[in-house]
C-alpha cells in the first residue's frame, strides 16, 4: 500500500525532486529478506535451522498484504494437502475423548531454546490456544471459531469422524492457507493423537457437547 | 549492593499517599537456579517509614511479598514539604535508606 | 505503629502485585476476563516496577564502565553523542559508522562494544535478565526508552537501507514457515483476537500499533519480574512459532521492528510499559 502510494507520489513529483525515495521491488525484497531469514538462526542442529525453510504451499500462502491465490495455486495446495493425509494403523478415527481432553489443553511441544528442542514424550495439541471447546473453559483463545457443541451439531457418525480427522490432520485440504496449522501433515501430532481429539469433539459424553 | 528505592509522596487533603517501589529479589528459599541448586532465602525482613522523624509504619516482612514489590502507606496530618524516610533491612543484613518530600498531589 | 496500618499496607503490596482474574470471568463472556487483565495492568502501570530499571539504566549509561572505563556519553544513538531524548521515537534508523540499520538494542550493543570495550558475546549472553542475573541491556533500553516519553513515534525511511529493511520486515511479517505454518500475521492480522487470554494486537492496523509500540516494549513483565525489550518479544514469538532461536540484533529482527515501528508513527511514547 505504502509502496503504491509513494510510487504515485513519485510519478507526480518526479520533475521537481529527482531521485525521490523509492522502495526496492518485490523481487529484491524477497531475495534480501530470505537472506536475513537464513542468517537469523544460527543455534542448533541443521534440522532445527531448516524449520524456516518454506515448502511450496507455505510459500504460496505468504505474501505481503495477505496471500492472493490463483485458482491453480488453490487447487495445488488442496491436492498436496489431500495427498498428505494418513490414517491410524488401527483404522480407528475416533479414540478416547478423555485423552483428547488433556491433549487439547496442552500448549507445549517442539519449542526451541538455545538450540535445544524441549523434551517431552509427546506434543500437546494446542487446540484451546485458539478455539473455545469446553464452554466451561475460561482459558481459551478466539483466533479460530468456537467449537462448543460440535458433536451435538454434527453428530458422531463415521462420516463426521472422518471429516473431523482430516480437517485436523491437514486443514489446508479444506481451506488453503487457513490460519490453522497442518498438524498431522507436519508430524506435530500423530494419527492416534488426532483420533483422540476427534473423540473429544464428537463424543456425546465429552464436555464439548455438554 | 542494594538499588535505591523509588518513592512518591503525594498529598491529597491532609493525607500523604506514599508509594514505594523496592528493587529486591525477595528470594523465598524455594526457588532453584538454572543449575538446579536451591537459591537461599533472601528477603526484606524489616521495613520502616518515618514522617518528619516519627515512625508511622514498622513492619516485619516475609517471603510472601513479591519480587520488586510495590509498597504503599497513607499518612494522615501531612503537609507539603514534610520529610518521608523509608528504610529496609534484609535477611543478609543489607540495608537501604531513601527519602522523599511530600508534594502536592 | 498499630496492627491495622500494617495489614492495610500489606494488602496494598498484594493489590499491586496480584492479577485480578476474578470469579466473574465465566467462559460465556470470555472478553470479561480480558477486561480483568487490563485492569490488573493498569494497576501495575501506576506503580511500574520498570521505573527501577529506568533509574538503574541511567546509572549504567553515565557510569564509567567496561575495559575502557568510559561512560556512554559519546554513544550516538541517532540524536548526537550522549543524547537520549527522542532516540526511541526515531529508531530503527541507518547509522553511517556501522553502515547498518539498527534498533535500540543493537545500537547500544555497538556502543558498549566499541566505546566501553565489552565483549559482544558477553553482552549477547546476558541480553535477557533472569531471576539469577539482571540484564544491563534491559536497564539501558528502559532508560533510553523513557527519555522519549511524551514524544511521538517518528520513524523516517530516508535512507535506502531503511526502506530495504522496512520492505524486508513486511515480507517477513507475512512469511509462513515452521512446523505450525505460522507467520506474524497469523496471530496479528485481525482485531479482537486472543491466544488463550492473551490479547493480540492487530499489527496491520496503525491505530493499534501506535498504542502497542509507543507504550512498550520495553515493558515490565509481571510473569518475568523484569523489563523485556522488543528483541525479547520477537525472540519469544519465534519460540512460540517453533522456529530456531532468533539471533539477537539480527537483520531479520531489526527489519521486523522497522516495519512495525514505522506503522506506529504518531503514537505517543510512554515507557516502560507493563505487560503480563
Amino acid at each position: 500500500m505504502i509502496y503504491a502510494k509513494s510510487l504515485l507520489l513519485l510519478s507526480a513529483t518526479v520533475a521537481v525532486v529527482a531521485g525521490c525515495a523509492t522502495f526496492p521491488d518485490a523481487e529484491s525484497t524477497a531475495q534480501r529478506a530470505e537472506q536475513m531469514v537464513t542468517e537469523a538462526h544460527t543455534l542448533g542442529a541443521p534440522a532445527l535451522l531448516r524449520r524456516t525453510t518454506q515448502d511450496e504451499s507455505q510459500r504460496a500462502c505468504s505474501s505481503p498484504g495477505g496471500a492472493k491465490l490463483t485458482q491453480e495455486h488453490s487447487a495445488t495446495i488442496v491436492k498436496t494437502a489431500r495427498d498428505s493425509i494418513k490414517y491410524p494403523a488401527s483404522g480407528k478415527l475416533t479414540g478416547d475423548w478423555k485423552t483428547g481432553a488433556q491433549l487439547v489443553a496442552d500448549g507445549r511441544g517442539q519449542r526451541i531454546i538455545n538450540g535445544q528442542v524441549e523434551k517431552l514424550s509427546a506434543n500437546g495439541a494446542l487446540c484451546i490456544n485458539c478455539h473455545l471447546m469446553d464452554a466451561k473453559e475460561v482459558n481459551a483463545g478466539n483466533v479460530g471459531p468456537a467449537l462448543t457443541g460440535y458433536g451435538t451439531q454434527h453428530g458422531d457418525s463415521e462420516a463426521v469422524a472422518r471429516y473431523t480427522y482430516e480437517r485436523i490432520y491437514n486443514a489446508w485440504a479444506f481451506m488453503p492457507c487457513s490460519n490453522m496449522p497442518r498438524l498431522g501433515a507436519s508430524g506435530f501430532l500423530t494419527p492416534e493423537q488426532i483420533a483422540h481429539i476427534v473423540a473429544y469433539l464428537i463424543d456425546p459424553q465429552s464436555p464439548v457437547n455438554k | 549492593m542494594a538499588e535505591p528505592m523509588k518513592i512518591r509522596a503525594l498529598l491529597k487533603g491532609d493525607v500523604a499517599d506514599i508509594r514505594v517501589l523496592v528493587a529486591h529479589p525477595m528470594e523465598t528459599g524455594q526457588r532453584r537456579d538454572a543449575a538446579g541448586a536451591l537459591v537461599p532465602m533472601h528477603f526484606i525482613q524489616s521495613m520502616t517509614v518515618t514522617h518528619n522523624g516519627n515512625t508511622v509504619y514498622e513492619g516485619q516482612w516475609s517471603q510472601a511479598v513479591s519480587r520488586n514489590p510495590v509498597f504503599a502507606v497513607r499518612v494522615k496530618g501531612a503537609k507539603v514539604g514534610d520529610k518521608i524516610v523509608v528504610n529496609w533491612t534484609d535477611t543478609k543484613n543489607d540495608k537501604r535508606t531513601d527519602e522523599a518530600t511530600v508534594t502536592a498531589g | 505503629m498499630n496492627a491495622r496500618c500494617r495489614i492495610a499496607a500489606a494488602a496494598m503490596v498484594f493489590a499491586a502485585t496480584v492479577y485480578p482474574v476474578s470469579a466473574q470471568n465465566k467462559a460465556a463472556d470470555g472478553f470479561k476476563a480480558y477486561d480483568g487483565l487490563a485492569v490488573g495492568r493498569q494497576m501495575l502501570a501506576e506503580d511500574n516496577p520498570g521505573d527501577l530499571w529506568v533509574e538503574r539504566g541511567q546509572r549504567l549509561f553515565n557510569d564509567k564502565r567496561g575495559p575502557k572505563n568510559t561512560s556512554l556519553e559519546r554513544c550516538d544513538l541517532g540524536q548526537g553523542p550522549g543524547v537520549v531524548k527522542g532516540v526511541f521515537a526515531t529508531l530503527p534508523r541507518y547509522f553511517a559508522d556501522t553502515n547498518k540499520v539498527q534498533d535500540l538494542e543493537s545500537r547500544l550493543l555497538t556502543c558498549m562494544v566499541e566505546l566501553q570495550g565489552f565483549k559482544r558475546e558477553d553482552i549477547v549472553r546476558d541480553r535477557f535478565g533472569t531471576l539469577d542475573k539482571d540484564s544491563e541491556l534491559e536497564a539501558l533500553v528502559s532508560y533510553v526508552g523513557a527519555a522519549s516519553n511524551g514524544l511521538r513515534m517518528n520513524v523516517r525511511l530516508n535512507h535506502a537501507q531503511e526502506r530495504e529493511m522496512y520492505k524486508a520486515g513486511e515480507y517477513a511479517f507475512y512469511r509462513r514457515s515452521g512446523p505450525l505454518d505460522f507467520a506474524c500475521v497469523t496471530c496479528h492480522g485481525e482485531s479482537g483476537k486472543r491466544i488463550r487470554l492473551q490479547e493480540l494486537p492487530n499489527m496491520t492496523k496503525p491505530e493499534e500499533m501506535r498504542e502497542v509500540i509507543a507504550t512498550g516494549w520495553p515493558a515490565y513483565r509481571g510473569t518475568h519480574s523484569t523489563v523485556r525489550t522488543m528483541q525479547h518479544r520477537l525472540y519469544d514469538c519465534f519460540w512460540q512459532m517453533r522456529l530456531a532461536d532468533l539471533g539477537f540484533a539480527s537483520d531479520l529482527s531489526v527489519a521486523i521492528t522497522t516495519y512495525l515501528n514505522y506503522s506506529a508513527n504518531g503514537g505517543e511514547i510512554k515507557l516502560p510499559g507493563v505487560r503480563r
